[in-house]
């Protein structure tokens, strides 16, 4: 048997969320452990805020934002253990038995947890992503963040989500303006949004701050392309040439650096694995963990932040104290009266922040038939290069679910576990026996969730 | 290729790392695989297993596509290792791992 | 349209078992669970093995030898008829003793196999090889190994893509597939046999549970033995790896793809089909015992799966007598069998004859007052 370190309570995450819950509870005297992947606090939104890169002029406001909870986090009393990969979790007890590798590999227990394992980009195939010189934005931004990066060619972004529009305007102020930026939301969306005019008024910060930005682009002689319907990526070892078709037709542009967006989704690797029940969100067009109104997914376990769904990184930080709450009054056994009224304006919050929020998703949402109408040699799952076509001989071959699918195919069985096409493999079988996402699932997650050497559990073993 | 930005703030330090046997300077921020795409770029980076040249997509520990050696280790995921003085660093371009 | 036969259950017996009977022009509907059932077809290591079988029933060791005679023919006749490539290969098998206490009880079970069994004695090949002659077999084989026995009649292949070939050449053959149609009991009505399921009755003139543990509710419902128990094993897999000329083992093997497959444990953990950490720790620690070289490699899965066992271990074959035109199929070792569940199991089952040429498996052997 293996000795595990004890914790009352553990947080996985140093974004927004899992900082902020850290800060609120040390606040209370209660000392979590802190486990997070990078080498720094603050997630991918405040990445290196502690020892900024580039000045506040070119990441803007919303990255600055997060100074006073990086800087509340290295003054907190926590057990804060970067560098560290949760590859496993499950459930022991009335608590949680983690797997972690920090150096080497341990293994602890915690009685209440907090999972603050944030969002990523989503998975979304076209041809030729997988060729050298297409990244997402958010790769854009993280290079950016960490080293002051910029690509030393002018790359073409093309997407879909808020996200896209912010690199290419942190570009534009860095002195390195785009060539080109294909936005590629449905083209339905502003319909849609003149049927919602209240969200459309809740959101209206949304709009101004969105607005603002393509006028600067555009004042700046980048052009901005909406209504764009297909993007291909071309080249033999890397990116030369980017396609796109715009009102019917393809055109093609030299290229070597391609940076696409298509919206985020929550990290689900530490949910599912817990096997948590999820149902798919039409707004955010996402699986999300079923939580309650106060964050739970089970009585000791809290989803706080974009993990348990898309709110972005105020809403994140309102959610990590919102879970420290719960925590608290977990670990006194009853409601504590004092937190009541903290609670309340935190929720308040939320729901107005959440409510506005509906608003991008409206702007930015992908069209629903993207997948089945790519060539069938696009990958689907980059792992094991395995294409749309061979996922569709699969299905007409009798794989019935995800988890089928993946048995026929590979598709999900590589290193990524199944990131990357774990969406697109639900759409495709969603489409072809015309069933809803939810009645699909999702694949099965199995531990690791994050890279760990046989050597390294052996190692523990022996000891 | 990424380089870094002539606005850049002064606050890193360099550190120095081997990329295929030859030293080179870095701020002490940079993952492995940013590090990578200072030195060399995208190009070159990683071949697949199915023989097709890769370079990292998300650099955030989600898509894998960062896998390269580090001080012997292979396959480890560039994007989650910050650099350090004296590392050895070498991209998987000959196919031998996945 | 009127079916022949209704097979309960959509794993590899199943499959097996019902692509065996289309072959034979039988009109054939098929009932599987839904996507995240038990599924011990999943959960296996993809041997088609005769070392270690039928140890205390010779009958089952030989019918082992009869299925790993009739598996390259039934591979290649799969791949024809789908294109889907099993990575079949027979070039033998060793399996591992860790300590000399294992090796020397091996070597003593395969003997008294082969004194009760004259077919064995002539048959069964094999050869304990210690582990510096293991070295040729298994390059890099760790010190800490003492040896194994090697056999030239075992093999592997892909489970899952045999499962998938299966279920390829099944609906080419015209079997009705119903997925994720739960069948929630069996019964005899006016002569033929219905399953009710979420989706309606289905009816057919014969049926066949190859419900693996869901045999233990639905096959006393036709007077056949429920007697299955869960045994669970566990098993890691990690990246690929460079290939290398080496034989398969039951504790560990590369798989084409160039994964290490790594398992062979037996828990009893009722219904739970998780892992473990301790498990997959232990297992991570032999693999490296084994191949010292592994310990570079990293894990990129581990799973859970839940063998399906009988009272002695042994196959179920049976025919119902209450209800005739009613059969039992179950077994723990679906991959190696498969090929003699398609074939002569499915001809047994067509011309009812189960109980006459398999006297051996049937469910009344766990009803003998001791």
């Amino acid at each position: 048997m293996i000795e595990s370190r004890h914790a009352d309570i553990a947080i996985i995450g140093a974004g927004p969320a899992g900082m902020a819950a850290a800060v609120r509870l040390a606040e209370a005297g209660v000392h979590p452990v802190l486990f997070d992947l990078n080498a720094t606090p603050g997630g991918q939104i405040y990445r290196q805020l502690g020892n900024p890169q580039v000045g506040a002029g070119v990441m803007g406001e919303e990255y600055q934002h997060g100074r006073s909870l990086v800087e509340a986090f290295a003054r907190a009393d926590i057990d804060y253990r970067p560098l560290s990969r949760v590859w496993w979790i499950g459930r022991k007890g009335t608590g949680y038995d983690l797997g972690v590798v920090q150096h080497r590999a341990q293994s602890w227990h915690a009685e209440r947890l907090i999972l603050a394992s944030g969002a990523m980009e989503r998975g979304w195939p076209f041809p030729g992503w997988q060729l050298p010189g297409v990244m997402t934005a958010g790769a854009a931004q993280i290079l950016l963040k960490q080293g002051a990066l910029l690509p030393g060619v002018s790359p073409v972004l093309a997407g879909s989500g808020p996200l896209l529009y912010l690199l290419a305007w942190q570009y534009l102020q860095a002195g390195q303006p785009p060539a080109l930026v294909l936005d590629l939301a449905s083209a339905s969306r502003y319909r849609a949004l003149l049927r919602q005019p209240r969200r459309a008024w809740h959101g209206r910060n949304y709009l101004l701050k969105g607005v603002r930005m393509i006028a600067a682009l555009r004042r700046a002689g980048v052009p901005v392309l909406l209504g764009v319907d297909g993007i291909q990526a071309e080249g033999r070892e890397a990116v030369e040439r980017v396609r796109y078709r715009h009102r019917g037709h393809w055109k093609t542009l030299p290229a070597a650096l391609l940076l696409t967006h298509f919206g985020v989704v929550p990290e689900p690797q530490l949910a599912r694995s817990l096997a948590i029940p999820h149902r798919w969100e039409t707004g955010q067009q996402a699986f999300l963990p079923e939580r309650s109104e106060v964050l739970a997914v089970e009585e000791r376990l809290w989803v706080a932040g974009d993990g348990g769904g898309i709110g972005g990184a105020i809403n994140a930080e309102r959610e990590g104290r919102l879970a420290a709450l719960e925590v608290l009054q977990s670990l006194a056994g009853k409601a504590q009266d004092g937190l009541a009224r903290e609670r309340a304006a935190l929720q308040r919050a939320r729901r107005r922040d959440l409510e506005a929020r509906r608003l991008l998703e409206t702007l930015f949402r992908l069209p629903g038939d993207w997948l089945e109408v790519q060539p069938e040699d696009t990958l689907v799952c980059r792992c094991e290069s395995v294409s749309r076509g061979e996922v569709e001989r699969a299905i007409t071959q009798g794989a019935a679910g995800p988890n089928q699918l993946k048995a026929f195919t590979r598709c999900g069985m590589g290193p990524c576990q199944g990131r990357q096409c774990g969406e697109s493999v639900a759409r495709l079988l969603a489409h072809r026996t015309a069933q809803s996402m939810d009645a699909i699932g999702y694949y099965h997650i199995r531990p690791p969730v994050h890279s760990v050497t046989l050597g390294e559990l052996a190692a523990q073993q022996e000891t | 290729m990424f380089r870094r930005s002539p606005h850049a703030c002064q606050t890193a330090s360099q550190v120095q790392i081997r990329v295929d046997g030859i030293a080179v300077s870095v701020p002490d921020t940079l993952s492995v695989a940013a590090a990578v795409l200072q030195v060399h770029g995208w190009q070159g980076y990683r071949r697949h297993h199915d023989g097709s040249p890769r370079a990292p997509l998300c650099l955030m520990g989600s898509c894998h596509d960062c896998l390269i050696t580090v001080d012997g280790q292979p396959n480890r995921q560039g994007c989650l290792v910050p650099v350090a003085e004296g590392m050895q660093v070498e991209r998987q371009g000959g196919g031998r791992h996945d | 349209m009127r079916q022949d036969f209704l097979i309960v259950g959509g794993g590899v017996v199943g499959m097996a078992v019902a692509y065996g009977l289309a072959r034979a022009g039988q009109r054939v509907t098929v009932l599987d669970e839904r996507d995240d059932a038990l599924r011990a077809s999943r959960g296996n290591a993809g041997l088609t093995w005769v070392q270690g079988k039928g140890i205390g029933m010779p009958r089952y060791a030989e019918l082992s030898l009869d299925a790993v005679q009739a598996w390259p023919a039934f591979a290649e006749e799969l791949q024809a008829r789908t294109g889907v490539d099993l990575q079949y290969e027979r070039r033998g098998g060793v399996d591992l003793c860790l300590d000399a206490d294992e090796a020397e009880t091996r070597q003593a079970e395969y003997r008294t196999l082969q004194t009760v069994s004259p077919r064995l004695a002539r048959e069964f090949e094999w050869q304990y090889l210690h582990r510096d002659e293991l070295l040729e077999h298994l390059p890099g084989l760790g010190e800490r190994v003492h040896g194994g026995t090697w056999s030239p009649h075992d093999g592997h292949c892909n489970p899952l893509y045999l499962l998938r070939a299966l279920y390829a050449a099944s609906l080419d053959l015209g079997v009705t597939l119903h997925p994720a149609t739960p069948v929630q009991s069996v019964a005899r009505r006016a002569g033929r046999f219905v399953a009710t399921t979420p989706r309606g009755d289905i009816e057919a003139e014969r049926i066949v549970i190859a419900a693996g543990l869901g045999a233990q509710t639905l096959a006393p419902m036709l007077g056949l033995s429920g007697a299955v128990r869960p045994l669970r094993g566990q098993i890691i897999v990690t990246e690929r790896l460079p290939l290398i000329d080496q034989l398969p083992t039951p504790q560990i093997r590369q798989t084409a793809s160039g994964g290490y497959l790594i398992g062979d444990t037996h828990e009893d953990a009722g219904f739970d089909k998780g892992v473990t950490l301790n498990m997959v720790n232990a297992l991570a620690a032999k693999a490296v015992r084994i191949f010292p070289r592994l310990s570079q490699a990293r894990l990129v899965r581990a799973w859970g799966a839940l063998r399906v066992m009988t009272p002695d271990g042994n196959p179920l074959y049976e025919a119902s007598k209450a209800c005739p035109g009613a059969y039992n199929i179950n077994c723990h070792s679906g991959i190696t069998l498969a090929a003699f569940h398609a074939g002569d199991l499915a001809r047994a089952i067509l011309d009812d004859c189960l109980s006459q040429d398999f006297p051996q498996f049937s469910g009344e052997r766990f009803h003998v007052p001791a």
